[in-house]
């Protein structure tokens, strides 16, 4: 959002305490130092034009031919069909629904059947039965970058709750099913946490201003909703970190929706999911002409889909959400340019 | 002229004087107001409907695919209840919330539907129908309508 939030604010505020916490990390950016303030105008590093594809949310269930299933096996042979071939594949998160074992390891059967890689990030979904076990013996690690043809990828575990389970002596499946409700009141604020807030810091420290950043988390990095935790905690210190970029595109999954904002010099986009639509909340979009139409209840594939980001040689993007059915308006059924 | 002023005023004061007497007998007549303590315990009654509701709409139990109504219907956004009744196209009638629900249940949710009367569909109502308190009364109306915004908590008192 343009106007400073609550959040917003609480961050700048918090500013001067968390650059001690983080020493070095806050050293002012080229552009801040020539007071430019707003987007460093700097050209940014040409690159080799490419396309990546993006799924997310298939919230799998342990229960065998669910339709989600066959959504996502939909969605999957989606990819494949795309062309030009994206060169890999990024998944936000919540493949399963109840962080089940046998949810998580049915989605990687799925998952598997794409013709190029993938790398993937947790979201509440696949992680609090058994604290992301199972979903770290599948898939990795949680937090990871990469560079390809002159871009860094980032994508980090935004889902991170102070434990408000240990007190009340919850079981982990009494745990994992209150996270499973998305307007879960006692479950606490998501965000990714100091130690990968020290992490990104430490990944981004050789990486030139001039070099396209993309990131990926399962909830959003800024504010939108925060009662369904459409909001990462400790975005305003991602987007610190990340600030000294002359632009990062920020993708994340959670909202089962077309959504769109930026903040300095991040743009962000919401995903399409396998599973289900989330309808808008009740919040004034910045941007109210990046939405899609509500869905039919009876076609349950509406508002669902996946997503092909094509990458030019200066870094403009066109993400593409390929929804399945047809509520895409007309300004951004052929793509958005980010 | 003077004349008809009087007579008017006279009027006037005789309309005065029988309403004053009819509001005096109305008053005399009228039970008498209902306390505090049952007015809370109505208020209460309802908001354990509302509880209630908020357990059903939150449980897989209705269905059997694992999907709640919440999946969809977060603090029970986009079942627009201030709408009903009107046509819609899955039911192919002009319909009720409560009808909806139901098909809900059966088709997404591949349940077994509520008898319509029943205490768990009146809570479920109860549930929706307080989560838009406020929302004007717009029949047929055909966009997704929000619920009350909620900051923390359940978005009602609940105890």
């Amino acid at each position: 959002m343009k106007k400073i939030s609550r959040r917003q604010f609480l961050g700048m505020t918090t500013k001067a305490g968390a650059a001690t916490m983080f020493a070095g990390i806050f050293a002012p950016s080229a552009s801040s130092m020539l007071g430019l303030g707003g987007v460093a105008e700097a050209a940014t590093k040409k690159i080799k034009p490419f396309n990546f594809a993006v799924l997310t949310d298939a919230h799998l269930y342990d229960i065998a031919d669910h339709k989600f299933d066959h959504i996502l096996e939909k969605a999957v042979a989606d990819v494949n069909s795309i062309k030009p071939r994206p060169d890999f594949v990024l998944y936000a998160g919540d493949l399963g629904q109840s962080g089940k074992k046998a949810e998580l390891v049915k989605g990687k059967k799925i998952l598997d059947k794409l013709k190029m890689p993938y790398k993937i990030i947790p979201g509440e979904h696949d992680y609090y039965l058994d604290m992301g076990k199972a979903w770290r013996k599948l898939f990795g690690d949680e937090h990871w970058s990469f560079n390809h043809n002159g871009v860094h990828f980032i994508g980090m575990n935004s889902i991170l709750v102070p434990d408000f389970w240990t007190l009340k002596k919850l079981t982990p499946k009494e745990r994992m099913h209150m996270m499973e409700e998305l307007e879960c009141h006692n479950c606490g604020a998501w965000g990714v946490g100091e130690k990968q807030l020290n992490w990104l810091a430490r990944d981004v420290k050789r990486v030139s201003p001039d070099t396209p950043v993309v990131i990926m988390t399962h909830s959003p990095l800024w504010d939108y909703y925060p009662r369904w935790n459409f909001q990462t905690y400790d975005a305003p210190e991602i987007r610190e970190i990340l600030r000294k970029f002359d632009k990062v595109i920020s993708i994340h999954g959670h909202v089962h929706q077309v959504v769109y904002n930026e903040i300095d010099n991040m743009r962000s986009c919401g995903l399409l999911s396998t599973s289900w639509p989330w309808p808008y909340p009740p919040v004034e979009l910045e941007y109210p002409h990046i939405k899609q139409r509500r869905a039919d209840p009876g076609d349950f594939e509406d508002g669902l889909g996946g997503h092909d980001i094509a990458l030019n040689a200066d870094f403009d993007a066109i993400v593409h959400w390929r929804e399945f059915s047809d509520l895409l308006p007309d300004n951004i059924k052929k793509g958005l340019k980010v | 002229m003077k004349k008809v002023r009087k007579i008017s005023f006279t009027a006037a004061a005789s309309v005065i004087v029988v309403s004053s007497a009819l509001i005096v007998a109305s008053m005399a007549q009228a039970k008498p107001p209902r306390s505090e303590t049952q007015v809370a315990q109505e208020r209460a009654a309802l908001m354990t409907a509302v509880a209630k509701g908020d357990d059903l709409w939150h449980s897989a139990k209705l269905g059997n695919n694992g999907l709640a109504c919440a999946n969809c219907h977060p603090d029970g956004s986009a079942s627009n209840v201030h709408t009903w009744p009107k046509f819609q196209t899955n039911l192919g009638k002009v319909g009720t919330l409560r009808e909806m629900i139901n098909w809900c249940i059966a088709v997404p949710m591949q349940g077994r539907i509520l008898e319509s009367d029943s205490e768990e569909m009146i809570a479920m109502e109860a549930y929706a129908t307080y989560t838009h308190r406020g929302v004007a009364i717009a029949p047929a109306k055909d966009e997704q309508h929000p619920a009350v915004p909620v900051v923390s908590g359940p978005g009602y008192p609940r105890h």
